[in-house]
């Protein structure tokens, strides 16, 4: 009776080293060997575009670093009269660190005119804009045309390239000499968008 | 008294023949040999190494020198290659080649970004597990590809990063019919 219990108990653990063997360990042991690749790491480009007023030099990123978008003053150059515009300017580059083609494209919105401290001087603004290689042609009259309903598109700006927004304000032909003195504020949205440089890549 | 002493002495000769008997043990007996040479017993090999570091390269196929120098942006598709040398060699030698994948440090929108697992190739042709002896050692590649999907909108995930990590490649062998 003692042999028999004995040989059912050896039968079990024999049956259990087996199972054990089979679900536990599962693989016989045979020759393996492992590689380690690090591919590294990959990082993503700032997206930084630098405006630069053309008259007064100011400088700021388009966005600050709360990821809000910047204001630049373009303190325009002159007084605004009669038949006397007055001009300013914009410098917008690229200032990506992308590693491999980042183009950019910079568009003027409409803009949009407030009085400052009362008055009616705002509906008789005409804003008027054109791209330009060279700031200095900011202060010439030749090429000025009002912002259409779709925006002012700079050219295909690359990386640390550059293009520039002049702006002329006039008086309009009607207007009364009772804005004499009046201020306005013009505000005129700026947006840069990448653009696809890379065939099939968008 | 002269016959007991007879008696001695034959008694002494005799215990030593019988000594010499059984102690020399040398009676001359037919006997041949043959030598035979069963030869030497070699092993195998197995073994898989990095033999050179992986190539990242872009979407039209320029090689990046540095990838921890290179900013990727919306758009980009990098592709990253690495060759392991696979050395098989036994009569019944056969392993499977497989990859435990990418377990990356990811910090971008992980819906801005397409990441492929590491596909394993040789030639141009995806592995056919079990790999088995050629006479020399095989090429495989692992290719891993990496995209900044063009849909990303905004500043979305700017000076973001995506750290690959350590992607590893095992070679084990399998039983062939003859194993056990």
């Amino acid at each position: 009776m003692r042999i028999t219990r004995s040989l059912k108990a050896a039968a079990l653990i024999a049956a259990a080293v087996v199972l054990g063997l089979f679900t536990v360990q599962g693989t016989f042991a045979l020759w393996n060997a492992s590689a380690v690749a690090a591919p590294g790491t990959v990082s993503a480009a700032s997206f930084d575009v630098a405006l630069t007023a053309v008259n007064s030099g100011a400088t700021t990123n388009m966005t600050l670093a709360n990821e809000a978008a910047a204001n630049l003053a373009l303190s325009p150059a002159g007084t605004l009269g009669p038949g006397s515009p007055v001009s300013g300017g914009v410098v917008v580059t690229n200032n990506t660190n992308a590693g491999g083609q980042f183009n950019t494209a910079t568009t003027v919105g409409q803009p949009t005119v407030a009085n400052t401290g009362g008055g009616t001087l705002a509906s008789y603004i005409i804003v008027s804009a054109k791209t330009a290689v060279s700031s200095t042609e900011c202060s010439s009259s030749t090429g000025y045309a009002q912002i259409g309903a779709s925006g002012l598109a700079s050219p295909t700006v690359g990386k640390g390239g550059s293009t520039i927004f002049c702006f002329q304000v006039s008086l309009a032909p009607g207007a009364p000499s009772t804005v004499k003195g009046q201020a306005v504020t013009i505000s005129l949205p700026l947006t840069a968008r990448q653009l696809c440089g890379v065939p099939s890549g968008c | 008294m002269k016959n007991s002493t007879l008696v001695k002495g034959t008694a002494a000769i005799a215990v030593g023949a019988a000594l010499l008997l059984g102690g020399g043990g040398t009676l001359a007996n037919w006997n041949a040999e043959a030598t035979a040479a069963p030869g030497t017993i070699v092993s195998g090999d197995l073994n898989v190494v990095k033999a050179v570091n992986g190539v990242w390269k872009d979407r039209t196929g320029t090689v990046i020198p540095d990838i921890s120098a290179y900013k990727v942006v919306p758009g980009d598709k990098l592709t990253f290659t690495q060759d392991l040398t696979v050395t098989l060699v036994g009569n019944k030698m056969a392993a499977n080649v497989t990859t435990t994948g990418i377990s990356a440090t990811n910090g971008f929108t992980p819906a801005n970004v397409s990441v492929s697992a590491p596909a394993l190739t040789v030639g141009s042709t995806a592995v056919a597990n079990p790999l088995v002896p050629t006479g020399s050692d095989q090429t495989v590649t692992a290719t891993i590809t990496f995209e900044f999907l063009s849909t990303t909108t905004g500043r979305a995930d700017t000076t973001k990063s995506y750290n690959f990590n350590n992607v590893a490649f095992q070679l084990t062998q399998v039983t062939q019919p003859g194993l056990s």
